[in-house]
C-alpha cells in the first residue's frame, strides 16, 4: 500500500519536472522570474524573524550588560515572545502622520528603508546546499558585479534616513537627518575604497570567486591558516569594520538619532507601524552587514578544513551570529562620539587608512 | 540568457520591496483605531509649540563637503573596473599590470593634492 503511494508520489514528481523543463526551454523568463518569486518570499520571511531574534536578543544582552533583567515576562522566562507582543501591539497603535509633514517623503522612507534592505539581500550569496549529489548555490543571484551592487543598495538607505527627518518636518528630526547626511557621506568613501582593496586582491567583484579566493590559499605556506582577508588585510578589516558600524548607525556613531539630546533624532515623529518599518530596517542592515563583513573578510562559508556543503548554511550563519554579538559588546560598551569627532576619524584618519590598505591590497594582489 | 538569470529575480525583489512596506501601511490604516484629537498632530517638540519652520537653510559649507565627498566617491567608483581588470589574464598587453598599477598610482596622488588641499582650507571640519 505504501510502496504503491510512493510510487504514485514518485510519477506525479517525475512528471511535474518534465513539465516544468518544457515550460522554462519554452519561456526563458519563466525560471528567474520564479526564482525571485520564491526568493523574495523565503528572504523577506528569513529577515523579519531573524529581525525579530537580533532585537530580543540586543534587549537580553543589553540588559545583561547594564545588570538588568530584560524581558522576562511574556512567553517564559527568557521574554521569548515579547518581540510577538511587541508587533501586536504595534499594529493596533493609531497611524499619525504630522500636520506639517510632507506626506509623500514621510510615507516614502520606510517604504526605502525596508527596500534598500531586501535589494541588499538579494545580491549575497549565504552558502550551499547538496541534494542527491548536486550542489546549488543559496543566492538570488550569483552576479559579476554584486560587491558593486550590495555597496550600492546599501548607500540608498541614507536617502530613506533624510525622507524621514525632512519629511517629517521636526526641528529634531531635521538635525538629525544633516547629521546623518554628514556621517553617511564620511564614511562611505572607506568603506567603498575597502571593499574595492577587497576585490583588489582577489581580482573580481563576485562573492562566489572572493569566497573561493579566501580558501584556495593557505597563509604562508601553514596548514590549518586560511588566507582569510582578516589576515590579509588587517589594516582593511579595521577600516572596514568601523565604518560599518558608522554606516550601520550603531552606538558609538548613533549621532542621528541620539537619544538623549536629539529625542530619536530622524525618528522622532514616526510612530506605530511606520516606525516598526524604519527600526526592522536598521536591524535588517545590521544584520545584512554582518553577513557582507562574513562574505568578504571571514571567508564566507568555509573554515580552513574540508567539510560537507550541506554545513556551509550553518557556518555561515554561526560566523553572521558572531559578528552581530561583537557589535553588540561595542554597541554596549562605548559611549557616543561627538558629530565633529566622528566626522574627524572618517576623513582624517580612517580615508588615509584606507588608501594606504588599497596600496597594499594591490602590491600583495599583484605578487599573488 | 545570463544576463536574465541574475536581474530578473532583482526586478521581482523591487517588487516585493515596495509592496511590503506600501501593504503594511495599507494594513494599518484599514485596521487602526483613530481619534479626534487635533493636538497631537503638532509635530513633537518636548511639548512646546513649535516656533517657525524646521526647514531651515543649511550653512553653505556643508556643500563644499559634499563635493569632496562627490569627488572621492567617484574616485572609488573608477577604481572598481580597475580592480577586476589589471591582472586580468585575458589582456595581453605587455607589462599591462605594471602599467595599469602606476596609472592608479597617478590618478590617487592627483587626488591626494586636492585632499590635502581640503583638509587645509578647513572643508573636511564639521560646520561651525
Amino acid at each position: 500500500m505504501i510502496g504503491m503511494v510512493v510510487e504514485e508520489v514518485g510519477t506525479v514528481i517525475d512528471l511535474l519536472h518534465t513539465y516544468l523543463i518544457h515550460i522554462f526551454s519554452q519561456y526563458p523568463f519563466l525560471k528567474p522570474l520564479l526564482i525571485g518569486f520564491v526568493g523574495a518570499c523565503v528572504i523577506t520571511g528569513i529577515l523579519f524573524v531573524a529581525g525579530m531574534f537580533v532585537v530580543w536578543l540586543e534587549r537580553k544582552f543589553s540588559a545583561d550588560m547594564q545588570t538588568r533583567f530584560g524581558p522576562n515576562r511574556v512567553g517564559g522566562r527568557y521574554g521569548q515572545l515579547q518581540l510577538l507582543a511587541d508587533a501586536i501591539k504595534l499594529f493596533t497603535k493609531e497611524d499619525l502622520v504630522p500636520e506639517t509633514a510632507d506626506i509623500w517623503l514621510f510615507t516614502g522612507a520606510p517604504i526605502i528603508a525596508i527596500l534598500s534592505a531586501l535589494m541588499m539581500a538579494a545580491g549575497m550569496p549565504f552558502g550551499y546546499v547538496e541534494v542527491f549529489g548536486k550542489q546549488y548555490l543559496m543566492a538570488i543571484t550569483n552576479m559579476d558585479i554584486g560587491v558593486l551592487y550590495v555597496e550600492a543598495m546599501a548607500a540608498i538607505s541614507v536617502f530613506g534616513i533624510f525622507m524621514a527627518g525632512w519629511g517629517s518636518a521636526s526641528k529634531y528630526a531635521v538635525i538629525g537627518a544633516f547629521r546623518s547626511i554628514a556621517k553617511m557621506i564620511g564614511y562611505e568613501v572607506p568603506l567603498a575604497i575597502t571593499v574595492v582593496s577587497a576585490a583588489v586582491m582577489v581580482g573580481s567583484l563576485n562573492f562566489v570567486d572572493i569566497v573561493n579566493f579566501q580558501t584556495s590559499l593557505s597563509f604562508l605556506g601553514l596548514e590549518h591558516v586560511p588566507a582569510w582577508l582578516l589576515i590579509l588585510q588587517p589594516l582593511g578589516f579595521f577600516v572596514f569594520g568601523v565604518s560599518l558600524l558608522a554606516d550601520m548607525g550603531s552606538k558609538p556613531f548613533d549621532q542621528p538619532e541620539a537619544e538623549e539630546e536629539l529625542v530619536a533624532g530622524w525618528g522622532v515623529d514616526y510612530s506605530g507601524m511606520r516606525w516598526a518599518l524604519i527600526y526592522f530596517s536598521e536591524y535588517f542592515h545590521l544584520i545584512l552587514g554582518a553577513c557582507l563583513f562574513v562574505l568578504l573578510f571571514l571567508g564566507g562559508w568555509t573554515l580552513p578544513f574540508d567539510m560537507p556543503a550541506n554545513l556551509t548554511l550553518p557556518v555561515f550563519f554561526g560566523k553572521v551570529l558572531l559578528v552581530i554579538l561583537a557589535v553588540l559588546v561595542v554597541r554596549w560598551s562605548l559611549p557616543r562620539y561627538r558629530i565633529d569627532q566622528v566626522q574627524r576619524l572618517g576623513w582624517k584618519i580612517l580615508l588615509p587608512l584606507s588608501l594606504v590598505n588599497l596600496a597594499w591590497a594591490s602590491a600583495i594582489g599583484v605578487m599573488l | 540568457m545570463a544576463l536574465m538569470d541574475n536581474y530578473l529575480p532583482l526586478l521581482v525583489f523591487f517588487a516585493f520591496g515596495i509592496l511590503v512596506p506600501v501593504g503594511t501601511i495599507i494594513f494599518i490604516r484599514l485596521i487602526a483605531p483613530r481619534g479626534e484629537y487635533p493636538r497631537k498632530h503638532i509635530p513633537y517638540e518636548c511639548g512646546w509649540l513649535p516656533i517657525g519652520t524646521a526647514k531651515i537653510r543649511f550653512n553653505v559649507e556643508y556643500y563644499t563637503y559634499a563635493i569632496v565627498f562627490l569627488i572621492f566617491d567617484v574616485e572609488a567608483l573608477f577604481l572598481y573596473p580597475w580592480a577586476v581588470s589589471y591582472k586580468n589574464p585575458l589582456i595581453t598587453v605587455p607589462n599591462f599590470t605594471l602599467i595599469a598599477c602606476i596609472e592608479m598610482f597617478l590618478f590617487i596622488v592627483i587626488l591626494l593634492i586636492g585632499y590635502v588641499y581640503a583638509w587645509k582650507k578647513g572643508a573636511l571640519e564639521w560646520i561651525r
